[in-house]
């Protein structure tokens, strides 16, 4: 522990030197040196996004500021990227003396890369906001969510009424499933929702799974903590390998539930593999399932995929 | 300090180690409470699919908690944590009045189980920020709390949202250790 705060220490004043030096032999400032050197992806991404937050370059702090500002003032979507990027782009390019007609792949990968890190951070805020709202049974649009996840489920039964203990079926706790979202609020409804809906194949075999005579789950209390999973891997950063690897996708709600789609997919594989006792092996499993996404998000060459093809066989 | 007294204090403790049953229906605030006594966010909490498990110091005892879901599907696994408990929680949400009913059978039933004999229990009568929250008189009334002979019991209304009342609860727990053999 001593030893690593010494040395992060030591980088900290030793980094200028570096910089210099290697800009003076390779004739290319450090985010250029990312850009041309580092695999597109996570790992170019989360270099620069790094490269940014340390450099102390007014210039490029007061960059980094005016972005923060746009996500707060939640002004950073797709319609004003123009007007936003290409000004932050051409500021920094000049404080750092790169010459646009020298360095033009330069641009497109760092405003990409801008693009990609500024999403994410606004993702962040979204997700918290859909988290805090809570379920309401007063609320018109939600009651249509969850009867609407209902149909997609299950389509060939018709729910009773709205209070039934057929819930308890695609594995809510009692008749009423308004209770069970809790802390993960109407952000738990949209991705059980999202999953149902643009995955029907995936879900429906998932959710065969969960009625399994032996291994069965709760599906929908299950998928709520998912929810809760993916919710602190994008809350921590660990979710930016998922991310920034997503090609031709920039991080935004619908990404976000994609990733929970992948995350609820491979939790019900390692699950039914894991052949548990019953329910009570839920949070050992759990456990054991976050910490094995965990390492594979730490290396930033991952690319995650959900397989279908296998059930549609 | 003289030996009397080192005496008397491993007297006092025999074991500090204890273990703590929480129960209750699913939305009593069993996660919450747990979390409350951890000191930690109780603002993300998720149905618990199985059971939670913290261990907490609490006036000098190390108080492992065990929070087993509360969900019907669940509870005919509740007997398999019942070994060895020296403390029965029980949360009730005193704001579910359509189910003050059923609460009240699940823990009759588990006050007849032999391996929960004489075991101290604390009710905690949780939820007493919302309106329509009973009382914890009538909440012991309807649970027949006064009916119970063969063990302490205590019913403590609190808010495990915010803390409201827990400490007071852990502290009749950290007061009511039966003496192991």
């Amino acid at each position: 522990m001593i030893v690593f705060n010494i040395w992060s220490t030591l980088q900290w004043y030793l980094r200028p030197f570096i910089k210099w030096f290697l800009r003076k032999t390779t004739r290319l400032c450090e985010l250029q040196r990312i850009c041309y050197g580092e695999k597109p992806g996570a790992s170019r991404t989360c270099a620069i996004e790094k490269s940014l937050l340390l450099s102390r370059t007014p210039c490029v702090r007061e960059i980094v500021s005016y972005l923060d500002s746009v996500v707060y003032d939640r002004r950073f979507i797709p319609e004003n990227f123009r007007e936003i990027l290409d000004p932050s782009v051409s500021v920094i390019m000049r404080a750092k003396n790169i010459k646009p007609s020298l360095h033009g792949p330069f641009i497109t990968s760092f405003r990409n890369c801008l693009e990609q890190i500024w999403s994410y951070k606004s993702l962040v805020d979204e997700v918290e906001e859909l988290r805090r709202s809570q379920f309401d049974s007063n609320n018109p649009e939600h009651e249509e969510k969850l009867l609407r996840l209902w149909t997609l489920l299950v389509p060939d039964v018709k729910l009773e009424s709205r209070v039934t203990k057929q819930w308890q079926l695609i594995g809510f706790q009692g008749d009423d499933p308004k209770t069970d979202f809790r802390g993960m609020g109407v952000l738990g409804l949209e991705n059980l929702l999202y999953f149902a809906s643009e995955y029907p194949q995936a879900s429906s075999h998932v959710l065969s799974h969960s009625l399994h005579p032996k291994y069965g789950y709760t599906y929908a209390i299950v998928g709520i903590n998912i929810t809760s999973m993916a919710y602190y891997l994008l809350q921590d950063g660990s979710a930016k390998t998922y991310m920034f690897n997503a090609k031709q996708h920039m991080p935004n709600v619908n990404l976000f539930h994609r990733f929970y789609c992948y995350l609820f997919y491979e939790f019900d594989k390692m699950w039914i593999e894991a052949k548990p006792e019953n329910i009570m092996e839920f949070s050992i499993i759990f456990k054991k399932f976050e910490s094995a996404i965990r390492t594979e998000l730490a290396d930033p060459a991952t690319v995650f995929r959900i397989n279908i093809e296998i059930d549609t066989i | 300090m003289g030996l009397l007294s080192i005496l008397k204090k491993l007297r006092s403790n025999p074991d500090k180690e204890l273990r703590l049953l929480l129960l209750g229906l699913d939305n009593a605030g069993k996660t919450t409470l747990l979390k409350q006594l951890a000191s930690e966010d109780v603002n993300h909490v998720t149905p618990t699919a199985g059971f939670n498990i913290k261990s907490v110091l609490s006036n000098g005892f190390k108080l492992n908690v065990w929070d087993i879901g509360g969900q019907r599907k669940i509870r005919p696994y509740w007997r398999n944590y019942f070994e060895n408990t020296d403390i029965l929680i029980y949360v009730v949400d005193c704001s579910d009045h359509q189910r003050l009913e059923e609460t009240s059978q699940e823990l009759a039933e588990l006050l007849q189980d032999e391996k929960l004999r004489a075991v101290p229990l604390l009710v905690y009568a949780n939820k007493q920020d919302l309106e329509t929250a009973l009382p914890a008189s009538e909440v012991a009334q309807n649970l027949g709390l006064h009916l119970i002979r063969d063990r302490t019991w205590q019913i403590q209304s609190c808010v495990a949202t915010d803390g409201t009342g827990v400490k007071e609860g852990m502290e009749w727990v950290c007061k009511n250790i039966p003496v192991k053999k």
